[in-house]
């Protein structure tokens, strides 16, 4: 009685930390996302490395399930919210740097373009509440 | 690296009834990296610079985190810590402070150290330390860029909650003399704080070639060990390599008599799916007729312009010869992957109902369930070449889209060109139109992974329409656009690329077959 009452338990724990993984994994309150290079209004010639810097969080692949981790993604020019209970999307707006990079090379067409980074879990889905960094904007010459 | 023979030869002469005082303790292992180049450049200068270094930053840190240094060798020191997060915060500190005191020299004149800290069960001794641990702390140092601090899984399993940095995770390496691989993390202090240049990149290669390489090798092994029948596992790379005696080949020259229309498809089928005409002792041919194989479609040979000017990495639009081929009529669904899962060669079962496509499968996944398909068929069942893929989209038609240039809706499944509702997303495969050489979700759906390796436009790609590849690269070509993609994204030319080995839940694949 008590084993299956113990299996019943286990079987419960296990179910609500699947639904855990599902979406809004914790983050914790100090997390910090930021730019570390480009900085906000800064005017760039060609081609540059975008560095991604994180406090209180670590980086990690993503698929790996450690807490207080997750991996970067720079969305690029986007206006649309972030939906917290959808994976962020992947196009070529949502860059996904999901084995765990902390700078890429970043190419775009003269101009002015938004710049901003959003940390996903293992699954790609935003944390609760949402790791996120400034919006800043750069000119390519 | 003298000092780890003597860490060796520690382990043997322990006494049987000694009582040797052990204790858990993370280790620091640092050692000076080009050590015999500095001393060669100036071989009294390196040495009294080096006794500074220990005297004035190496010592004080030490005793300041509540360490204990054990010993130092010509080039290198080993201490302990009681406590791991000390442990690293130490050696954030004396990276940091000698990257201050190399600001002012000459690039080969700079001492940098390589440290190294584990977690370990160690035998203390007055003036050394021995024990595994010890050998582990050693090896994740001499692992370990110049400047940089690399920590054990044990190490970061205590400080990752503690200790503000990040830490970026190699992977799990195999280090020389220890059985059992080591988890294997970069400590990253503020990264404003440290100097990087290629350094970065050349780790980041490292860091995916050995995963990689470790995937492949243990996909590998898992294939052998627990295919039913090990010969079909020997033979399994055969197929693979151009096929002299191979079964479909008698289909192959009927595609050059048939139009190139979604008909010649049943009849090439049943050309595939003929048992094999092999001598019927062996217990191969019962394998091969086993498989449920994917509905394939014959291509015939031609030449296409690739490519396009909508965007900046669909240029230069570029004539490729294309040979004779067959393509998967559909994405490979969830039942024809379970298969693969079922047979213990592929890494996950699939979730979903079993006509939809297998999504969340990276191109590691999708590259080890063909090479599962072609041991387990005998066939040459490999992933299309990215213009292959585009040469079968385009379905013999030049337009912006296979239909004509302007987007018509319910021709695609992508975003906001259909009302599927979005639970129902993805919808089963073939639920749209098939385009002119028979092949369903050719763009919209779910992303598919060629086997070409990215390259952000098309300036050097081969005109033979084989696959763009380098070893090892870190991304690789998805084409199709996803049902969470808009009408541009479903466009026969477009492109974009992945991370090789991330999962994503909008990726699939479809499989080719050489002739």
């Amino acid at each position: 009685m008590k084993i299956a009452r113990l299996i019943a338990l286990s079987a419960v724990v296990t179910c609500l930390s699947f639904a855990a993984y599902a979406q809004g994994k914790p983050a914790p309150k100090d997390a910090l996302l930021y730019f570390v290079w480009p900085q906000d209004g800064a005017v760039i010639k060609g081609g540059f490395w975008c560095r991604f810097g994180l406090r209180n969080m670590g980086v990690t692949h993503a698929g790996d399930h450690f807490q207080n981790s997750g991996h970067h993604h720079l969305l690029i020019d986007v206006n649309e919210p972030l939906d917290p209970n959808e994976p962020i999307p992947q196009d070529k707006s949502h860059l996904h740097y999901g084995a765990g990079q902390t700078e890429a090379r970043i190419e775009l067409p003269p101009g002015k373009h938004t710049l901003q980074l959003v940390l996903g879990d293992a699954n790609h889905y935003p944390f609760n509440p949402p790791v996120v960094s400034n919006k800043i904007t750069v000119t390519i010459k | 690296m003298a000092e780890i023979r003597d860490f060796k030869s520690g382990r043997n002469p322990v006494p049987p009834d000694g009582a040797m005082p052990r204790r858990l303790a993370a280790i620091v292992a640092g050692d000076i990296s080009g050590y015999s180049r500095l001393m060669q450049l100036d071989e009294e200068g390196t040495h009294s610079r080096v006794k500074r270094i220990e005297r004035d930053l190496i010592e004080p840190t030490i005793t300041e985190h509540h360490g204990k240094l054990v010993k130092t060798t010509g080039d290198g020191f080993i201490a302990i810590f009681d406590s791991p997060v000390e442990a690293v915060r130490c050696s954030i500190v004396i990276q940091q402070n000698l990257v201050g005191r190399n600001a002012s020299l000459p690039k080969h004149y700079w001492i940098e150290y390589r440290i190294g800290v584990n977690l370990g069960d160690v035998i203390i001794e007055t003036d050394d330390v021995y024990g595994d641990g010890v050998n582990i702390a050693s090896r994740l140092e001499g692992i370990a860029d110049p400047g940089q601090v690399y920590i054990s899984g044990g190490i970061y399993e205590q400080i990752k909650h503690k200790l503000v940095c990040g830490y970026e995770s190699l992977g799990d390496r195999k280090v020389k003399n220890i059985t059992d691989p080591v988890r294997v993390y970069r400590v990253l202090p503020d990264p404003a704080a440290f100097n990087r240049t290629r350094k970065r990149r050349e780790s980041i290669l490292l860091f995916l070639l050995s995963l990689a390489l470790l995937i492949i090798a243990g996909g590998s092994l898992w294939y052998m060990l627990l295919q039913p029948h090990g010969e079909v596992g020997k033979q399994a790379s055969a197929p693979v390599s151009p096929p002299a005696e191979m079964p479909s080949a008698p289909s192959l020259p009927a595609p050059a008599v048939r139009p190139a229309t979604p008909q010649p498809a049943p009849a090439t089928q049943q050309a595939a799916r003929q048992p094999q005409p092999a001598p019927g002792a062996t217990p191969a041919p019962s394998v091969a007729s086993a498989v449920r194989e994917p509905e394939m479609n014959t291509i015939r040979a031609g030449i296409f312009t690739m490519g396009s000017n909508d965007d900046v990495t669909e240029k230069p639009t570029h004539q490729v010869t294309i040979k004779p081929f067959a393509i998967s009529k559909y994405p490979i669904s969830v039942r024809d992957w379970n298969e693969c899962a079922a047979a213990k060669a592929c890494a996950f079962a699939a979730t979903g109902k079993d006509d939809a496509p297998v999504t969340n499968v990276s191109w590691t996944d999708a590259k080890q369930f063909v090479a599962w398909l072609a041991g387990a068929t005998r066939k040459a069942y490999r992933l299309p070449s990215e213009a292959e893929w585009e040469y079968a989209a385009r379905g013999g038609t030049q337009t912006k889209y296979w239909w004509g240039d302007q987007f018509q809706s319910g021709m695609a499944n992508c975003k906001n060109c259909n009302d599927i509702a979005v639970a129902e997303q993805p919808i089963k495969v073939g639920s749209f139109k098939p385009n002119p050489f028979g092949l369903y979700d050719m763009g919209g759906g779910v992303d598919q992974w060629v086997e070409d390796c990215w390259h952000k436009n098309y300036q050097g790609a081969p005109a033979d329409g084989s696959a763009w590849v380098e070893p090892e690269c870190a991304s690789h070509v998805i084409r199709s656009g996803s049902w969470k993609n808009d009408a541009r994204y479903a466009r026969p030319s477009n492109r974009d690329s992945y991370d090789t080995n991330v999962r994503y839940p909008t990726h699939g694949f479809r499989v080719a077959l050489s002739p």
